[in-house]
């Protein structure tokens, strides 16, 4: 199927992109990587009337540190943060974390802003955000604004930004390597398909006592979600088997997915649970290698 | 790894294919890489409902988009074209566009045709369609019981049942009675498809001034049956000339496309200008015509407590969709092999085709055998687990000897030959199983759960035309041929030209004429050019499916070359002065036998296409011969269907022995080891076979653990994008299928070959629901359902592990 | 709508012409300018047959505006080798069955290219991480991951 027709408007300034924001209004919608945007015209499930195409935005096509944050700007491909070292060292979550988007085509083209701001439920890179306490930073003609990543994604399809709005960078907190471990797990129906459940877990840990943990899901409510009670039951305990498993069991509780063709609830909900013991486990491990 | 005779020269050979290199470089001439001037394009509206009736169209709006053609409703093209041929009897009344009804989701409501394609989907939109919602019908065994609205067809008959019938072979009754033991399971073949990277398309053009349609499309058997095209565009069948393109891949599912070739035909007629019509993914996963089987069974297996099996009982329930096109063929075809490779003395079947709102069935990669093959299977299993023997010996037990054949089975069929224990014996030595036993032992002690799948499976092949029509209470057109033929030319300067009557569908017809074309003329594979007819130039061709071509094509080659050689050897003996019983053909050149006096093949060509005059008298010019092949052996079935009679005899065999872990927690299956062993009789390219039975395994695996048509209660498709239905990806395929081949020569055709096009399919999900139990055997699991998706075996296993804490 | 203007490099010849915004390049590279080794299985981003190279690195070309490639170095199956003169991946997968029907093959060629291009001598586990996007449905997969090994031999000027 091929796409409704739309006006096209080549961006190669953020200035650009924000004044035709301002210019086509909700009519308009931002093309960054496309990835998931193109197949939905194509399939003619959106029909934007104007396309404010970034990718010749070279300014938003960066990976740096900023006094140990880690700043990605929007255009950036995700094959590239897949591949940054800056990324490997400085958040390996979310480099885990994007080798489970699709496959390497749809990487090459992909952006890590355009997966955050598209704000699927299902998609790993939301909760990656909300398991960094990353900040997202978004431009309108008006001005500039940061939004904790908690308060980003809004429902399925929904982010916080508006009409008028670009999102421009994520920011992602100093990454602290001493006794930090980390997971990113999930099952898909086939390799590369959107999560049925995926989970992005860190875990501080200090002479073997857990010292904060991180329980971040996909594909199990209209948003990634955390679920900070099963956090709860981690910290100030032994990071062993029995405190994963009360964890992943409240965590496997406190979620309310739905069923679809694919997953049953139920079937979200062990996943829940066997996905949140295995990557408390595996992040353990790694909290053990990067040495606390 | 072949067993192969040596005697041969290129049969046997792993020969690069001769297909390849325009292949390889994106020259196919796929249909949709064609184009003609003035050329424009169609799409289709589809239909939102499951069921309803079209109440009013108006197309207005779509007609006055700039670029719109023509805009064609169902009933406008009803006026032009007639419906679609249909095998079944009586027939099912479907349309290239749906006329007053609509009886699925996806059905074509309307079309249009524009300067492109974009354009005619911008209009499409624009059509507005008033519906009445008639009752959905979705549940094969409701469907048995509809009425009034609700039936599909009212036509036919009262409710929507198709066709309903028993077929009883041999003492059924009495073997059961004689039974020590009774097996029974309910068992559920889900709807899957081939889904081929390509999907359906034509290319249809309009000559007013002969009147005459052209139609290129990725068809087969249009020198079959293609003719049937012209009645539905109501023109002279000579008014009709359908050329094939390749196809990106068929898996049986372009065995006879009628619909979209009819459809481009039709709007090009109406609207004076060549029109493509390519189906999008959607239109072919909702809309193809080729959905696979549907059914659920009621099965037992009577024994006798040594594990001797003696009868077989089912009951099958088939849901066929909304439409009819080959009857009820898929049970004609599973009767070949209802009873597997063992000595089972009698055997009942009691059918009940069904319609429903959903997609027509069609053919798919086994055509109803590959059902057959779970179902049996999965009962010899369960024999298996009820008397305590081991799964390999209690079908070692009642295997068909070697030295029985040809074997007639219950249903009437003929099995030729085979020799399964060797196969059996093969694969389990590939495949370590008695290690791999050991191996899951251990595995379980630690929690985890391998599990070892051995299945033995029938691999009929070449089929007859018998198929199609014995079930039905008063066949239609019992048609009894099914003939496969090529054209032969050597040119002056020697070069041999074979002509293939049936199209390239992603198989290696090319590769295998030239083989057998070099084997049978003794020449170098590069001096042989193949091409295709069409319909005007075309001899009688069936084409594949059944896995029949290779067998086919040979027997029509090796009978052409009969022909080639006696001339060439009436002129050699002339010109040599000697006598045509002392020649020998060798080494491309026909030489007297002892000596080296003789003339090369091209020679002997320049001879016959200009040296009248130094020929014999009575031989004409020219060094050409054609050949019509029919199938070896194929026989009418009895009147009261006690006895099918023989129409799938070239049998061939398979065990195929996937090992997997099922990973009890999340229901996801890796594979840890896949050993597949054939034997499709003298094998001509074992390279390529083996690459129809990894690609077939795979796609096996699909339908085992992946693929399903999923239709919600309403009747809408949930599965109707590439996002959803999963072929599996790489990733989910073994990193190596562990090919082995036993050959057990066909004594019916030429050299011996059997077919092998189908097999892995035919045995791999039958495999995976056995590795699957064994994995799970420590739960009490049973695996009666496909596909065995993650979601619904991490349920069984949680349900197992609350009954058995 | 308008048109737009798109300069673009196929295969090294360079091709200019006007386009409708909504037009994917998938079409413009098989339509316009008439390059048809390039196909189309689904439009909507899954089977992967449409693969091209931009910039050399693998595309969906149905998940691109032609007006996106505008500046932009394409490659297409066409860019390899001819029938005569395979390029070695179309020699590797010739001589190791990597394909059947070749639908799926062109996007194959070009995906294990540009794994090549970073990774010379790969792993299997590499290769087939690399084209595991890419559907196949008549091969298995398993001859493709032996042709780009095979492959990738002759590419480093080894035999067989």
């Amino acid at each position: 199927m091929k796409p409704a027709p739309f006006s096209y408007v080549r961006a190669l300034t953020v200035e650009d992109a924000l004044s035709a924001l301002v210019e086509h209004g909700d009519e308009a919608k931002v093309l960054a990587g496309g990835q998931s945007l193109i197949a939905m015209m194509n399939l003619r499930l959106v029909k934007p009337r104007c396309l404010v195409d970034i990718n010749r935005v070279a300014a938003l096509d960066y990976i740096r540190l900023d006094d140990g944050t880690l700043a990605i700007g929007a255009l950036t491909r995700q094959s590239a943060a897949e591949a940054s070292p800056l990324v490997a060292r400085h958040c390996p979550l979310m480099r885990e974390a994007i080798r489970h988007v699709a496959h390497r085509a749809i990487r090459n083209r992909g952006t890590v802003g355009g997966n955050l701001a598209h704000a699927d439920p299902s998609s790993e890179l939301p909760a990656v955000a909300v398991a960094t306490d990353a900040t997202l930073v978004a431009r309108s003609a008006k001005g500039q604004r940061t939004i904790a990543a908690a308060d980003f994604f809004v429902g399925p399809l929904t982010s916080a930004l508006r009409p008028d709005e670009l999102l421009t960078e994520v920011r992602l907190p100093p990454w602290r390597p001493a006794g930090q471990g980390w997971s990113f797990m999930e099952v898909s129906p086939r390799r590369g398909d959107f999560a049925l459940v995926g989970v992005a877990a860190t875990l501080q840990v200090q002479d073997g006592m857990c010292q904060a943990a991180r329980l971040v899901y996909c594909g199990v409510a209209d948003r990634a979600q955390r679920v900070p009670e099963a956090e709860r039951a981690l910290v100030g305990r032994r990071a062993d088997e029995a405190a994963f498993r009360e964890a992943a069991t409240i965590a496997s509780q406190r979620v309310e997915p739905r069923s679809d063709f694919h997953a049953t609830a139920a079937y979200r909900r062990d996943l829940v649970n066997t996905l949140t013991r295995r990557a408390l486990a595996q992040a353990l491990a790694r909290s053990q290698q990067s040495g606390a | 790894m072949t067993t192969q005779q040596t005697a041969h020269r290129w049969i046997g050979r792993s020969m690069k294919r001769v297909e390849d290199p325009r292949l390889l470089t994106g020259r196919g001439q796929y249909v949709d890489d064609l184009s003609l001037p003035n050329m424009a394009h169609a799409a289709v509206l589809r239909s939102p409902h499951a069921h309803a009736r079209i109440r009013r169209i108006d197309t207005s709006k779509a007609r006055a988009v700039p670029g719109v053609l023509l805009v064609m409703t169902g009933a406008e093209a009803a006026q032009q074209t007639g419906p679609l041929p249909c095998f079944a009897n009586p027939p099912v009344t479907q349309h290239c566009i749906a006329v007053d009804r609509v009886r699925h989701v996806g059905e074509a409501v309307a079309a249009v045709v524009a300067e492109s394609r974009y354009i005619a989907e911008d209009a499409a939109e624009l059509i507005e369609v008033e519906y009445e919602p008639l009752p959905v019908v979705m549940d094969p065994e409701e469907a048995m019981r509809s009425t009034s609205d609700a039936v599909l067809h009212p036509e036919r008959g009262p409710n929507n049942i198709a066709l309903q019938r028993t077929l009883t072979f041999g003492p059924v009754d009495e073997d059961f009675a004689t039974a020590d033991v009774v097996v029974r399971r309910n068992l559920r073949w889900p709807r899957s498809g081939a889904q081929p990277m390509e999907t359906v398309g034509a290319l249809a053009s309009w000559d007013e001034a002969t009147g005459k349609f052209t139609i290129y499309a990725n068809t087969s058997m249009y020198n079959y049956v293609g003719w049937l095209l012209a009645v539905s565009l109501k023109v002279p069948a000579h008014k009709l000339n359908i050329i094939p393109t390749i196809a990106g891949g068929s898996f049986g599912s372009k065995l006879f496309t009628h619909k979209v070739p009819v459809l481009a035909a039709t709007l090009a007629r109406a609207c004076g200008r060549p029109v493509k019509y390519v189906e999008d993914r959607i239109d072919n996963i909702m809309n193809c015509d080729n959905h696979g089987s549907d059914r659920i069974y009621d099965v037992e297996l009577a024994l006798k407590n040594d594990g001797t099996m003696l009868s077989l009982r089912m009951k099958v329930i088939d849901d066929y969709g909304a439409y009819l096109q080959f009857g009820v063929g898929h049970h004609g075809n599973a009767l070949a092999q209802l009873t597997g490779p063992y000595r089972i003395k009698s055997a009942r079947v009691s059918l009940t085709a069904v319609m429903t709102n959903k997609g027509q069935q069609g053919a798919y990669r086994g055509f109803g055998s590959e059902v057959n093959n779970f179902v049996v299977e999965r009962m010899v299993d369960a024999a298996a687990e009820a008397l305590g023997m081991d799964p390999v010996e209690i079908r070692r037990k009642n295997f068909i000897r070697p030295e029985q054949f040809p074997y007639k089975i219950p249903t009437g069929n003929v099995y030729d030959s085979g020799n399964y224990e060797a196969v059996l014996d093969k694969a389990l030595e590939m495949a370590d199983y008695q290690g791999w036993r050991r191996k899951q032992r251990e595995a379980r002690a630690e929690g985890r759960y391998i599990g070892i799948g051995l299945v033995s499976c029938q691999e009929r092949s070449v089929f007859s035309a018998t198929e199609f029509w014995f079930w039905n209470h008063e066949p239609g057109f019992a048609l009894t041929s099914s003939p496969d033929s090529v054209d032969i030319k050597i040119d002056p300067t020697g070069k041999a030209f074979v002509r293939l009557h049936a199209p390239f569908w992603g198989n290696s017809p090319e590769t295998v004429a030239t083989q057998i074309l070099a084997e049978q003329l003794t020449i170098d594979p590069a001096d042989i050019t193949v091409t295709y007819s069409d319909t005007d130039s075309g001899l009688p061709g069936t084409g594949p499916g059944g896995s029949r071509y290779t067998v086919m094509v040979a027997g029509a080659i090796a009978g052409a070359v009969k022909e080639l050689k006696a001339k060439m050897f009436r002129v050699a003996a002339h010109l040599l002065e000697a006598s045509e019983s002392d020649l020998e053909l060798r080494d491309g050149r026909v030489s007297v036998r002892g000596t080296d006096r003789g003339l090369t093949i091209g020679e002997i060509a320049l001879q016959a296409h200009y040296f009248k005059l130094s020929l014999p008298a009575d031989v004409r010019s020219g060094l050409d011969a054609r050949h019509t092949y029919d199938h070896p052996y194929t026989t009418l079935p009895n009147a009261d269907r006690t006895d099918m009679g023989v129409f799938y005899p070239i049998m061939g065999h398979m065990c195929h022995i996937p090992i997997i872990e099922v990973d009890i927690e999340t229901g996801q299956i890796t594979f840890l080891k896949y050993v597949a062993v054939h034997d499709a009789g003298t094998v001509v390219n074992p390279m390529t076979l083996a690459g129809h039975i990894r690609g077939g395994t795979v796609q096996g695996i699909g339908s085992a653990l992946y693929e399903h048509y999923y239709y919600d209660s309403s009747g809408q498709l949930l599965t109707a994008t590439f996002a959803d239905y999963l072929i599996p990806t790489l990733m989910e395929a073994p990193e190596n299928i562990e090919v082995g081949h036993v050959v057990t020569p066909s004594p019916y055709t030429e050299y011996g070959i059997k077919g092998g096009g189908e097999g892995g399919r035919m045995g791999a999900p039958a495999a995976l629901a056995s590795a699957v139990e064994d994995a799970l055997r420590p739960l009490g699991i049973k695996i009666d359902s496909l596909p065995i998706r993650p979601v619904l075996l991490r349920e069984m296993i949680r349900e197992a592990q609350q009954r058995r804490p | 709508m308008d048109q737009e203007r798109v300069v673009v490099t196929v295969n090294g010849v360079r091709y200019e012409r006007m386009v409708a915004p909504r037009r994917l390049l998938s079409d413009f590279i098989r339509e316009d300018l008439g390059l048809r080794g390039t196909h189309v299985g689904c439009e909507h981003g899954v089977c992967g047959m449409c693969t091209v190279l931009v910039d050399g690195q693998t595309a969906r070309s149905c998940l691109m505006f032609a007006v996106q490639a505008d500046g932009t170095s394409i490659t297409t199956v066409e860019g390899l080798g001819t029938p005569t003169t395979l390029h070695p991946l179309q020699q590797a997968f010739w001589e190791k069955h990597g394909l059947q029907c070749g639908f799926c093959t062109p996007a194959m060629l070009l995906t294990a290219l540009e794994l090549l291009s970073h990774n010379p001598s790969p792993r299997r586990d590499e290769i087939r991480e690399a084209i595991s996007g890419n559907l196949c449905r008549c091969t298995g997969y398993q001859t493709i991951v032996d042709s780009i090994e095979y492959a990738a031999t002759l590419m480093r000027g080894g035999g067989r």
